[in-house]
């Protein structure tokens, strides 16, 4: 007994679930249910169907797949125990491994939301306070003042030396 | 073997049948339309096609009925026999050649009279020309009508004639009328003849076929023969007679000891004597049959001897062979059924071993003997030399039978211990490990949802050491790369977040409104703001808003209440009318009464007066008002005299709009809308 992959999500096929099809130049495809299967059957590509892992490999957004061996081992029941022990292992670490790959993806997305809100804040505020509000409350949600350069007084002296 | 079947001989028609067919097919298949305003040669080419189509059409069929009928000279002659015998070889000889004359005749006229076509030059002569020809064809046809019709009832006979293969190993069973011989021939074959007490009933041949020594043997059923000159004889018989003369078959000659089918012993030996001739060189045995009503043993001694006679003149013809006395008289009976069995087997055996003698004489036999051949080599001296095997190959072989035997295999032991469904073999019996004890042991095929074989490995703690240590590292760096990430920008603070959602709330609100007002007049119903029922526009709301927005609401509040109408209005016309008299009396016009009523609080319940200015008409004062209102109605005045249309008055804009005066109704009428 083996544990499968679907051809089509790369999801994984316990026993007792969905199709193999077999092809005239005997490659075998596994599906895990029907939706795969017919996905397949209407000639779809996988990489560019979202809910895929093909496609979010594909599109960077998930990590790497696991590999299978095809070396068949002599039995040996120390190698066995440790295996089973191992393999609990790997997988925490795998796992850690794909959430942090997934938040480092979503981090920038916080900064450029900070900025935004921001932004919005300062636009947008005269729909919820009037602007005599801001003036008289306290700046506490005030715009930040920006100081701008005032042009130099002219004196008489000098618009006259203009004309 | 060539099988007599005549079933394929095309039909002949009748006469006028003949005629009607074959003048249909000319008209059907050849143009029929013409006019005299053709060229001559285009006329002329068509009356010929018709006289040439129809030649060639009878042409045809004749030949065809000529072929398919059998030549008697080139038919076996058991067939030519038959057939003469059947339909008088005359008078089909006769019939045939009329057929072909006609055919001829036929090809001649057609010949003439397209040779007069060619000379024709008008339409009328040609089609005249045509018509003769044909005519002249079809009475042909006609002459030989008596022809035809006996063609046709020959050939209806000939197909239910038996397929007899007279080369084929074959039985005949002869003999008087009403001995049995049909309900032999029901016994050992499949035929199911008629069998009945009156005599001839059988009256024609039937073939049954039957199979011995995997040998297919046809057995033919004849009518009864009577003891006659050969003159005299009918059809019927004649068929038997050609029979026994033509097929070289085994001959059961039926003798009925009983003397039931009507005629006694002494009659049938004499017709035995008077057609042994027929019977030279053909297997002969004579069958005693009916010998539950009277046995061979209790006939009288006369008859006794008639029957010795008539073994002794068989066993003669057959030339005084080796084989027994009882090969040639044989007892049954049919309606018992003793003896039916050995009678046919010795006939089989009989004509079977007369067939193998004659083609061994013949020198076909030489050259496929020659074929089965087995050389031995020719001893050179007395001495014997057997098969020679090595010792050690006999010992081997010894072994393994004994082995065989002794050895257990898988299958046994799962038949011990409960068969197929119970016990299921240990697949890792015979493996090779380092500790006999891992043999049986059970382990996980999946775990977690992975497939256990897909991480072992004898390395394994080692490699998860390695791995170890890179996570370690990775976490650090990670936590590293965290802390500058950190420095960009602060969080909003919870007010902000507040002032942020209560944006984003207003903006839909916003967005929602526009939408809504951006929808045309014709698909939502515009209430004009003074029929506000659900008092949108009060001045409580409007100071709520304001204080939302964070300004005190209290001065705006009291401007809107003193430019409100009602107020200002009523302030307004108190002061007028304590002047004094304006002149200017208003029809309806608020006199101090209606002032006393009217109460500030009540001031929207009751309609306004009637010249009262409203603000946004566009009125000085109500004196202009007035005016205006004067001169509105004079102008109207003339209308209404003359009862002509006014403004008020209700227009339909289209008397009959087309959507409602099309269309069609599935039932009913339409005659009114």
């Amino acid at each position: 007994m083996r544990l499968e992959f679907c051809w089509f999500c790369s999801s994984k096929i316990y026993p007792g679930h969905g199709i193999q099809f077999v092809r005239n130049d005997a490659k075998i495809f596994r599906f895990c249910r029907s939706k795969c299967h017919k996905n397949f059957k209407m000639k779809r590509n996988p990489r560019k169907v979202k809910w895929t892992k093909a496609y979010r490999r594909l599109h960077g957004k998930d990590m790497t797949k696991e590999r299978k061996r095809n070396r068949p081992e002599r039995y040996d029941r120390n190698v066995m125990e440790n295996t089973l022990k191992a393999i609990k292992k790997i997988d925490k670490i795998r796992h850690d491994r794909a959430a942090d790959h997934i938040a480092q993806r979503w981090k920038p997305k916080a900064a450029k939301e900070r900025r935004e809100a921001r932004k919005e804040l300062e636009q947008s505020i005269s729909l919820i306070k009037a602007p005599l509000a801001i003036q008289s409350q306290e700046p506490a949600i005030t715009v930040p003042k920006i100081k701008v350069k005032a042009p130099k007084q002219q004196t008489v002296e000098d618009q006259l030396m203009e004309e | 073997m060539v099988e007599y079947n005549f079933k394929k001989i095309t039909v002949v028609p009748n006469g006028k049948a003949f005629i009607d067919i074959i003048l249909s097919r000319t008209q059907r298949t050849t143009p029929t339309v013409v006019h005299k305003g053709y060229a001559i040669s285009r006329l002329r080419q068509f009356y010929m096609r018709k006289v040439k189509y129809t030649q060639s059409n009878f042409h045809d069929k004749l030949q065809k009925i000529i072929d398919d009928f059998p030549r008697l000279g080139d038919i076996h002659p058991f067939y030519g026999d038959l057939l003469h015998v059947l339909y008088n070889k005359d008078h089909y000889k006769l019939a045939l050649g009329q057929v072909n004359t006609a055919k001829n005749l036929i090809s001649k006229i057609s010949q003439d009279y397209v040779k007069l076509l060619k000379y024709g030059d008008s339409l009328y002569r040609c089609k005249s020309l045509k018509v003769a020809a044909l005519g002249r064809m079809c009475t042909v046809i006609k002459r030989i009508g008596p022809s035809l019709a006996y063609l046709e009832q020959v050939r209806q006979h000939m197909a239910r004639l038996p397929s007899i293969d007279p080369n084929n190993r074959t039985i005949l069973i002869c003999g008087y009328p009403n001995v049995g011989k049909s309900s032999f021939m029901n016994k050992i074959t499949r035929a199911d003849v008629d069998v009945q007490s009156y005599a001839f009933t059988t009256k024609s041949l039937f073939v049954g076929h039957t199979d011995y020594k995997y040998l297919r043997y046809q057995v033919i059923d004849t009518p009864g023969i009577l003891d006659r000159p050969f003159e005299d004889r009918n059809i019927i018989e004649m068929c038997s007679i050609t029979a026994l003369a033509h097929l070289r078959a085994a001959i059961l000659f039926f003798l009925d000891l009983s003397g039931s089918c009507g005629y006694s012993i002494v009659q049938q030996a004499a017709l035995f004597h008077s057609i042994k001739e027929l019977f030279s060189n053909k297997p002969l045995i004579i069958v005693c049959n009916k010998t539950d009503l009277q046995p061979l043993e209790g006939l009288n001694e006369g008859d006794k001897k008639l029957v010795m006679e008539m073994k002794s003149e068989a066993s003669k013809s057959q030339g005084g062979e080796a084989a027994s006395a009882d090969d040639f008289l044989l007892t049954m009976s049919t309606l018992t059924e003793e003896g039916v069995m050995a009678v046919k087997n010795a006939a089989c055996e009989r004509l079977l071993d007369q067939r193998v003698e004659k083609k061994m004489k013949s020198k076909k036999m030489n050259d496929c003997l020659n074929r089965f051949h087995v050389a031995m080599p020719k001893p050179r001296d007395q001495k014997e030399r057997p098969a020679c095997i090595p010792q050690a190959v006999l010992e081997a072989k010894a072994l393994e039978a004994a082995q065989k035997e002794g050895r257990k295999t898988e299958k046994d032991i799962e038949n011990e211990n409960g068969g197929a469904g119970v016990y299921s073999a240990s697949l890792r019996k015979h493996h090779i490990l380092a500790n006999e004890e891992w043999k049986e042991d059970i382990l996980p095929e999946f775990l977690d949802g992975h497939n256990v074989y897909d991480f072992v490995d004898p390395d394994i703690l080692l490699r998860l050491e390695e791995l170890e240590r890179e996570e370690g590292v990775r976490q650090a760096e990670a936590e590293d790369g965290d802390e500058d990430f950190e420095m960009d920008g602060e969080d909003l603070t919870p007010e902000e977040r507040e002032a942020l959602q209560a944006i984003k709330k207003k903006k839909i609100l916003l967005i929602q409104e526009h939408r809504i007002k951006k929808s045309t007049a014709e698909s939502r119903p515009t209430v004009p703001r003074k029929f506000d029922k659900e008092r949108k526009f009060t001045s409580e709301r409007m100071g709520r808003q304001l204080s939302s927005l964070g300004i005190d609401p209290s001065r705006a509040i009291e401007r809107a209440r003193s430019r409100s109408v009602s107020r200002k209005g009523r302030k307004r016309e108190r002061s007028v009318d304590r002047d004094g008299e304006d002149g200017m009396e208003i029809d309806g016009g608020s006199s101090n009464k209606k002032l006393r009523l009217r109460s500030m609080s009540r001031s929207r319940s009751v309609s306004r007066p009637f010249g009262e200015v409203v603000p946004g008409e566009g009125f000085r004062d109500s004196a202009q008002k007035m005016k205006a209102i004067t001169m509105a109605r004079n102008a109207s005045k003339k209308r209404n005299k003359d009862a002509r249309r006014g403004e008020a008055d209700r227009v339909i804009p289209t008397l009959r709009p087309k959507h409602l005066f099309s269309g069609k109704r599935s039932i009913g009428k339409t005659d009114r809308r």
